[in-house]
């Protein structure tokens, strides 16, 4: 009897060393045969259980079994590690540099103006104001005369006008379209003018074409206060601080009272004498503004003992220069990929 | 207007500092946009007097001058050739600065020793002062050994000030005396003794001035005889060169000097000159000339107002003199015009004949007609005091006006409204100080008087902008505005712009913002000519250069010029620009007679010289690009096709026409390789631009069904004529196929070994499929068999 037993761990350490040694599925499959199969060590073990004595069978068939499941799972265990192995054989040698460049299309790139815009439709129109447009190529009325700039107004200095050979202009502001929105929807009103204007006018801080937001609020009993909180509203959101403003008395024939809305320096706050941006002021001219003369209210079909309002302008690339840290505007239009990719690293 | 700080303290006293008297200014609408010390760096020169003056022994060219320093004598060398004994000259002493920063010292000149130098007005750092070639010539009697910058009105400050139009009052140092009053608190005007007494009769011969135009309300006319034509004192030339004008002669700086402190032209007429005994104000006729002071001769139209004499214009009224009765060095009697014109006429005549001064600036910004008579009294005080001539008298022609023209009210509960402040006696002290009278007081309304000086107010609002630019805005408080009544909608055209923006960045295109004026030469290049509505581009009446002088019809040319010039400044590999914005297109049944098409236009183009490890897989074609211009369209919910189409800048083969539900709204092609020579483009350019009309409106996204039961999927090739557009097979095959063929696509084409020349075959892959059940093999292949059969009889040759 403890003959037969002796075998058991005879077996199971041959087994493991050969389990050890294997390394392929099919010479795992020659050792599960040679074990375990019809004609393995293990199986004429179980098959010779019959000639021992019959109180010794029991332990020994129970002996043999356990060992039976524990060669079998090692055989498990073994064959799964060696299928991981092989696959892992196989990615290393399909391993990639992941450094090389990708493929397909870089992200491409939005244009500083629009950027801006962008944003300042988003504030705006989360204040209740509506986007309106009007054309480009205007008339003398709505870009002058309905703005309450007769002919011959020395306002009219004031802006170099482009003139089109068949009598119409470049409108030299978005102004044209309070009056044009006005006539079309009437009082209370309330709306933003994002859009191109054209003056001519060329140097590094001054381009023949650059873009406005103009904006119009005209209800019953509006004041000064809602127009600085318009105002103050968008300075905060698109700068994403707080900022120092200031008001200037100022002049524009469209409104009365006319002021103007400086900021403190987005880049110098006031604490460089000898600021590129500010010019060592500290402040930066943001908006023209004032409540709508009453001409205009009457162009627009408004009673102005009923009504009135507010409006004001503001250069969106002046303050797209501003947020970006820019200051040359005329690159703005020249399609300059190293400028509008931020010096072209994205694209490949 | 450069504005004296001198000068205005000349009439108005506060204890404000420079640099609070300009904020204060600025916050009050009349905005400092600088403050210049003048010659800030000539120091330590006095005044001296030349008591011996010899030429230098051994140079010729050389004059070595005594001089009395006020503290001693002097030697100086100079080779100046306009020294007198005894006249008064600047003098820089050995360590004094000139205004260029050069420090003098001692020099010796062939064995004399110059302690020094005598300056010439350059190196005081005003050119303009000097009356004549070398020093510069002190007045006689000045005493010797004075501070030169204090003696020449140097230790001042000049501002220069950004009036705005409507204040043409401020565009005189008495204006801004008065405006200074205003906005001060604790500032008080001087009173100026009125500086000539009104004078006595009319001399000589002369008949007097006739005014046959409206346009002309007031005009008067000082007389003046003995006139002596100097230069000016050298102080009253410096004042000058600091306002920003020439010094000419004593006659015509005065009248300079007077019109920069009253805000009133003036102008000189050389009496004995005057064609005629008379002075007439009228239109001109059309085709009437005049020679102008500049030289120039004038051709004239009835728009035009003219002063003339014995019929002959003697100047263009408010805006300039004639040179035929210009004052001359051997002027003995003058004339000076004191007038007020209409200032739509002045400044239409400036504009029209392109002559802007500084008479016609101010006209156009109107002048207080209160101002012509003391001008006319200001300039005699300055002739007699300069000695230059002697005042006789003068004639007033015409009305001065009322001091205070009209009256305007001012509403409590308009303050209220605007300013939210009820403090009418806030209001009225601010529109006192400015001038303003009270004409009535009413608990809810004041009505004020406005002074003649003040045009620019005439409404209840422009009342409340006085009291609001000198109160402050900053009391006025910051809050929202309340009531909303609808939300603020950013509207399809902003959404459309920005799904597409979406698109096109991610699809890897870089926006890009070019002119809406292109240059004609690029539409020739193009071959947009003749018939082709684009042609027609809208031409400016005032372009700023050729290339920038037509509205573009197109994107197409911006695109172009940007991907040339990106190409040409050095950037290598793939470019892909979008943008979105206009073209202009003449249109008579439009308001305006042209038609803005807000479009959106892409380019792109391999760029130059850029292999990449993914070789033609990365390189962009026509079909790259169709993927980008059906995603543009898809993102906005619609579908657009491609046909073969003509464009006079596509390939003749690779152009296509953009469809949507059949018709044209743009195109795509690469660009013909005549004119990809013509930009140096290296490589195939490709281009697209669409009408964005129909994409603003959009169609709302859809969703389909999802697959419910498998599909079953057949192939077929096609045997067809390479011209046939596969898409046409493509609708060939789902007309003829069985209701369950769910989807086609196509997934080869090929031609060349085994497929006759002229052909090509098309193979495609078709899932069978039902929405009810599985569908089985048979069925299938039944269906499959009968597509193949129906192809074949319509003549396609299947493989």
């Amino acid at each position: 009897m403890s003959d037969f037993l002796d075998k058991v761990p005879e077996l199971k350490n041959d087994f493991i060393e050969r389990l050890k040694k294997a390394k392929t599925p099919e010479e795992l499959q020659s050792i599960r045969v040679g074990f375990l199969g019809k004609k393995g060590k293990v199986t004429q073990l179980l098959k010779s259980i019959g000639g021992l004595p019959e109180t010794m069978r029991p332990e020994a068939g129970q002996r043999l079994n356990v060992l039976r499941r524990e060669m079998e799972a090692l055989l498990e265990e073994r064959k799964t590690s060696l299928e991981a192995e092989t696959f892992l054989k196989k990615e290393r040698q399909e391993k990639i540099d992941v450094t090389l460049p990708s493929r397909g299309r870089p992200w491409g790139g939005c244009h500083p103006v629009e950027q801006v815009t962008h944003e300042a439709v988003e504030i705006f129109a989360s204040l209740g104001f509506t986007v309106a447009f009007g054309p480009e190529m205007e008339n003398d009325y709505y870009n002058f005369e309905a703005l309450n700039i007769p002919p011959h107004h020395p306002a009219r200095d004031m802006q170099d006008t482009f003139y089109v050979e068949n009598g119409l202009l470049l409108r030299t502001h978005t102004s044209p379209v309070e009056v044009r929105a006005l006539r079309r929807w009437g009082a209370p009103i309330r709306i933003i003018v994002p859009g191109k204007v054209y003056r001519r006018d060329n140097d590094p801080t001054h381009s023949p074409m650059f873009h406005q937001l103009e904006g119009l609020l005209v209800d019953e009993n509006v004041s000064v206060a809602e127009l600085k909180g318009c105002l103050e509203a968008f300075v905060g959101r698109i700068f994403g601080r707080t900022l120092d403003v200031r008001y200037r008395a100022s002049y524009f024939p469209f409104t009365e009272p006319s002021l103007e809305m400086d900021v403190e320096c987005v880049a110098c706050g006031g604490e460089n004498q000898d600021c590129r941006i500010c010019k060592g002021t500290g402040w930066l001219e943001i908006a023209g503004s004032g409540m709508s003369h009453p001409n205009v209210l009457v162009a627009g079909g408004v009673d102005p003992s009923k009504y009135n309002g507010f409006a004001w302008g503001m250069g969106l690339d002046r303050i797209a220069m501003l947020k970006y840290g820019l200051d040359d505007l005329r690159i703005f239009f020249e399609g300059d990929l190293p400028f509008l990719t931020g010096g072209g690293q994205s694209l490949r | 207007m450069k504005m004296s700080l001198n000068w205005l303290r000349e009439f108005v006293e506060t204890d404000l500092e420079p640099e609070s008297l300009a904020r204060r200014l600025t916050e009050t609408g009349t905005e400092v946009e600088g403050m210049e010390k003048p010659c800030s760096r000539f120091s330590g020169a006095v005044s001296a007097r030349i008591e011996k003056l010899e030429i230098h022994p051994k140079r010729k060219d050389l004059y070595v001058a005594e001089i009395d320093t006020g503290t001693g004598r002097a030697v100086c060398v100079s080779a100046a050739s306009n020294l007198e004994l005894h006249s008064c000259v600047p003098y820089g002493p050995p360590g004094s600065v000139l205004a260029d920063g050069t420090k003098i010292g001692k020099r010796e000149f062939d064995g004399i020793k110059s302690e020094g130098m005598m300056l010439s007005a350059e190196e005081i750092g005003l050119p303009d002062v000097a009356d004549e070639f070398g020093i510069l010539k002190l007045d006689p009697g000045t005493p010797p050994g004075m501070d030169i910058r204090k003696l020449l009105g140097l230790d001042d400050l000049v501002f220069d000030l950004s009036i705005t139009p409507n204040r043409g009052d401020l565009l005189s140092i008495r204006g801004l005396a008065v405006e200074v009053a205003g906005i001060v608190p604790g500032s008080r005007l001087l009173q100026t003794k009125e500086t000539f007494p009104s004078v006595g009769d009319w001399l000589g011969d002369f008949e007097g001035v006739r005014l046959e135009d409206p346009d002309c309300s007031l005009y008067v006319l000082g007389y003046a005889d003995s006139v002596s034509i100097r230069p000016s004192p050298v102080s009253s030339r410096v004042r000058l060169c600091l306002s920003g004008m020439r010094p000419v002669s004593n006659i015509v700086d005065a009248t300079n000097l007077v019109m920069l402190s009253t805000g009133q032209p003036l102008h000189a007429f050389d009496a004995d000159l005057l064609p005629g005994k008379e002075i007439t104000v009228r239109s001109a006729r059309d085709g009437e000339t005049i020679v102008t002071l500049d030289g120039k001769e004038r051709s004239l139209t009835a728009e035009d107002l003219l002063i003339t004499s014995g019929g002959v214009p003697i100047a263009l009224a408010g805006v300039m003199g004639g040179l035929h009765t210009e004052i001359n060095e051997s002027t003995r009697v003058i004339l000076i015009e004191s007038a007020n014109f209409d200032s739509i006429r002045v400044s239409r005549t400036s504009r029209r004949l392109s002559l802007p001064s500084e008479a016609s600036y101010r006209y156009a910004r109107i002048v207080d007609p209160q101002k012509a008579k003391p001008a006319v009294c200001e300039i005699f005080g300055l002739l007699s005091s300069w000695k230059a001539a002697r005042p006789l008298g003068m004639v007033v022609e015409g009305s001065e006006g009322e001091k205070f023209p009209k009256t305007v009210p001012l509403e409590k509960k308009t303050l209220e409204k605007i300013l939210l402040t009820d403090d009418q006696e806030m209001a009225s002290r601010i529109l006192k100080r400015l001038g303003f009278e009270e004409a009535t007081v009413l608990k809810s309304r004041r009505v004020y008087r406005v002074p003649s000086y003040r045009p620019d107010v005439s409404i209840e609002e422009d009342l409340v902008e006085e009291v609001a630019r000198v109160w402050g805005y900053d009391k006025i408080p910051s809050r929202l505005p309340l009531g909303t009544r609808e939300p603020g909608d950013r509207t399809d055209r902003i959404r459309c712009k920005e799904a597409l923006r979406g698109v096109a960045m991610a699809r890897g295109y870089v926006e890009v913002v070019t002119y809406s004026f292109i240059s004609p030469e690029m539409l020739d290049k193009m071959g947009v000519v003749g018939a082709d509505p684009r042609a027609r581009a809208l031409p400016l009446a005032n372009p700023i250069s050729r290339d920038q002088s037509v509205m573009r019809t197109l994107l197409a040319p911006g695109l172009l010029k940007a991907v040339e010039s990106n190409l040409r400044s050095g950037w290598r590999g793939p470019i892909r620009l979008f943008e979105m914005g206009a073209v202009f297109l003449e249109d008579p049944a439009t308001e305006l007679g042209v038609k803005e098409n807000l479009c959106i236009g892409g380019v792109a183009c391999p760029g130059r010289d850029y292999p990449s490890p993914w070789g033609k897989e990365a390189v962009d074609d026509f079909f790259s690009v169709k993927g980008d211009v059906e995603a543009l369209a898809a993102s906005r919910g619609l579908d657009v096709r491609m046909v073969s189409h003509e464009e006079p800048f596509g390939h003749a083969g690779q152009t296509a026409a953009i469809l949507l539900e059949g018709d044209a709204i743009g195109y795509l092609c690469r660009i013909k390789p005549s004119l990809q020579e013509k930009l140096s483009i290296p490589e195939p350019v490709y281009l697209f631009e669409i009408d964005m009309e129909p994409f603003i409106k959009g169609e709302p996204a859809r969703f389909g069904e999802p697959f419910r039961f498998p599909a079953v999927f057949r192939d077929i090739s096609l045997l067809v004529e390479k011209e046939i557009p596969s898409e046409a097979v493509a609708w060939d095959i789902r007309k003829e196929a069985a209701e369950t063929l769910s989807e086609l696509r196509l997934f080869d084409v090929y031609e060349g070994e085994g497929i006759p020349a002229g052909k090509r075959s098309l193979a495609f892959s078709l899932a069978y499929r039902s929405a009810e059940r599985t569908l089985r093999d048979d069925e299938v292949d039944e269906a499959h068999e009968r597509l193949r059969e129906n192809l074949s009889r319509k003549g396609y040759i299947l493989r």
